[in-house]
């Protein structure tokens, strides 16, 4: 393998594995190419019937708290609510996102789900993107707020799972959230 | 260039002879927008139920196709079709000779087991016979895939033929899923699925298995293979944010085409050549196409007009249709990429909220949603046929090519 691309993946390794991969991204991305460490590429089955893409970049697959861990669910928080086509955080939501962020300090066997969600309108495809902006602005407030970013993990829903029904903007408000999955290691 | 001065041309008339004609929407297909060649079929003869399925099948992509139109009892056709289908007990056996303008014809013998091989027949005749009389590709054998949206994180996958018959069901997951795309192959499916209780890219071959194709923290979505089948488009969030990139099976990697940590991508369709893809960013805060150069890395903002332009899709002959929000909702508009979106017309004769226009493999033709179900479109002006008359909320239609 060209060395090159080795080097740069080593670059997002490190990114991943210091728990730095938002900071790393908003600065300065490394040139973006990853090398596929397998041998024999087959293009019908590349990576194997269901195994995906493992082991590029290393720390970017696998690990997901969903498969890893269990679901706590008799704790909860108010989901996070945010104005139409936009992942702002609005000032009144912070102290909901403070009130997490004391929680996970002191449970520290704890890590955190953030999963983003839109209101119905628009593109499906192109709110499922922005859902995940939504979750991860939550989590770039968190790790912010001095939680340990290798904690936090997101997943988007986009407008596939609204937690009410129907249409009109007292509807879609309510729809356009981060909610918080805790979760046990 | 000449092709799509002439494409313009036609569509203007088509437009203005719709309205004239004011062909009925709903229900039946009624094609009477562009001018079409009469077919007479008084002189098939067709016997028992899978020859009538046969002639059915026959008339309705016909009339579908865009080309052509069937000739009444009695009255003559420029394009005769002459011979039999016979029912077989099971199946159908045809045999025919289609004859068009200065007695130039071509003969048509075969034989088909089963209902789904009785329609395929007649399907694969009309087109045989849209390349041999018009020399342009036909749609009656290609497949139109698309989501039935069920309820909160719950929507499942369908498969139907051009025609809307044959309708099949071919996910039972009771999750969300999202954005399918056929494969070049005609036979896979791409789609953003749910199944883990998190968004994973799966490729699922109609009738077979399917296979993980990106599976990585966060995002996994907008699978799309390219022309050639060598790489595979992708909106992934491993490295802190939504961007889009290219898994290249051959150079076994994965490619960065974007960087914008603070926006999001959305919707990547291959150009024909594979050498470029159009896609949706809200980097200017709201989402409009942009079209990258593969091999550059480079973009540039193709959409200006509209507060939020997504959906595109790229026909075979390089045009880019697109959902537009101008007012309160969408209208699918066509342009030509090198002309930017101030060349862009919006398809009149649509449903109102119409949206996720996806090309026929004649690049004449487009299938789009309503929210509830689906609509073929013609840019020559035909009117707008409903593809799906059972109750449910259809959207996010692709069509093979």
């Amino acid at each position: 393998m060209d060395m090159r691309f080795a080097v740069v993946a080593n670059v997002a390794l490190a990114c991943v594995l210091l728990g730095l991969s938002t900071g790393c991204s908003k600065n300065k991305k490394s040139d973006g190419e990853y090398v596929i460490p397998t041998g024999a590429v087959d293009i019908e089955n590349p990576f194997g019937d269901g195994m995906g893409l493992d082991g590029i970049p290393v720390g970017a697959i696998g690990g997901r708290f969903e498969d890893m861990c269990d679901r706590v669910t008799d704790i909860t928080f108010a989901p996070i609510y945010f104005a139409f086509d936009s992942y702002a955080l609005a000032p009144q939501e912070i102290a909901k996102i403070e009130q997490v962020a004391r929680h996970l300090q002191s449970n520290s066997r704890h890590v955190l789900v953030i999963e983003g969600h839109c209101d119905i309108r628009g593109s499906n495809e192109y709110n499922l993107a922005l859902g995940e902006n939504r979750a991860l602005a939550v989590r770039t407030h968190l790790v912010h707020l001095g939680v340990g970013p290798e904690r936090i993990q997101t997943r988007s829903f986009g407008s596939e799972k609204p937690a009410v029904a129907g249409t009109g903007e007292a509807v879609w408000r309510l729809n356009r959230r981060g909610e918080f999955a805790l979760y046990q290691k | 260039m000449v092709v799509v001065f002439v494409l313009i041309g036609v569509f203007c008339c088509g437009s203005a002879q719709a309205q004239g004609g004011g062909g009925e929407l709903l229900g039946r297909v009624v094609k009477e927008g562009a001018k079409k060649d009469a077919v007479s079929l008084s002189g098939l003869n067709v016997s028992g139920q899978n020859g009538q399925l046969f002639l059915t099948t026959l008339k309705r992509n016909l009339e579908l196709s865009g080309w052509f139109q069937i000739a009444g009892a009695g009255a003559g056709g420029g394009i005769t079709v002459n011979g039999s289908a016979a029912d077989t007990g099971g199946g159908v056996q045809s045999n025919c000779r289609v004859t068009w303008g200065g007695g130039q014809s071509f003969t048509w013998a075969r034989a088909s087991q089963g209902t789904a091989e009785v329609r395929r027949q007649a399907q694969e005749l009309v087109d045989e016979m849209v390349r041999r009389i018009r020399n342009e590709t036909g749609i009656a054998t290609s497949r139109i895939t698309f989501v039935n949206r069920m309820g909160s994180n719950h929507a499942e996958l369908y498969v139907c033929d051009a025609d809307g018959q044959g309708m099949m069901q071919i996910t039972q997951d009771k999750v969300a899923l999202v954005g399918p795309r056929w494969a070049p192959n005609k036979k896979d499916i791409l789609y953003t699925s749910f199944t883990k209780g998190y968004p994973t890219v799966l490729r699922h071959t109609v009738g077979g298995a399917r296979k993980t194709v990106a599976n990585f923290k966060g995002l996994n979505t907008g699978g799309a293979v390219s022309p050639d089948g060598t790489r595979v488009a992708l909106i992934l969030s491993f490295e802190g944010n939504p961007e889009l990139y290219v898994l290249d099976y051959a150079t076994a990697r994965v490619i960065r085409m974007t960087n914008t940590p603070h926006g999001v991508e959305a919707s990547p369709c291959w150009s024909p050549d594979g050498r470029s893809i159009v896609y949706v960013s809200d980097t200017s805060r709201s989402p409009q196409l942009y079209l990258l150069d593969v091999a550059s890395r480079q973009s540039k903002r193709l959409t200006y007009t509209g507060s939020e332009n997504v959906n595109p899709d790229w026909s075979a002959k390089g045009e880019i249709a697109y959902a537009t929000r101008r007012g309160g909702g969408y209208q699918i508009a066509v342009m030509d990429p090198a002309k930017g979106d101030a060349s862009a017309r919006i398809l009149t004769g649509a449903p109102d909220r119409s949206e996720h226009p996806s090309w026929a493999p004649d690049s004449r033709h487009l299938v789009c949603s309503d929210g509830s179900t689906l609509y073929i479109l013609d840019t020559l002006g035909d009117p707008a046929v409903r593809l799906i008359n059972v109750a449910g909320s259809w959207i996010s239609p692709d069509w093979s090519k």
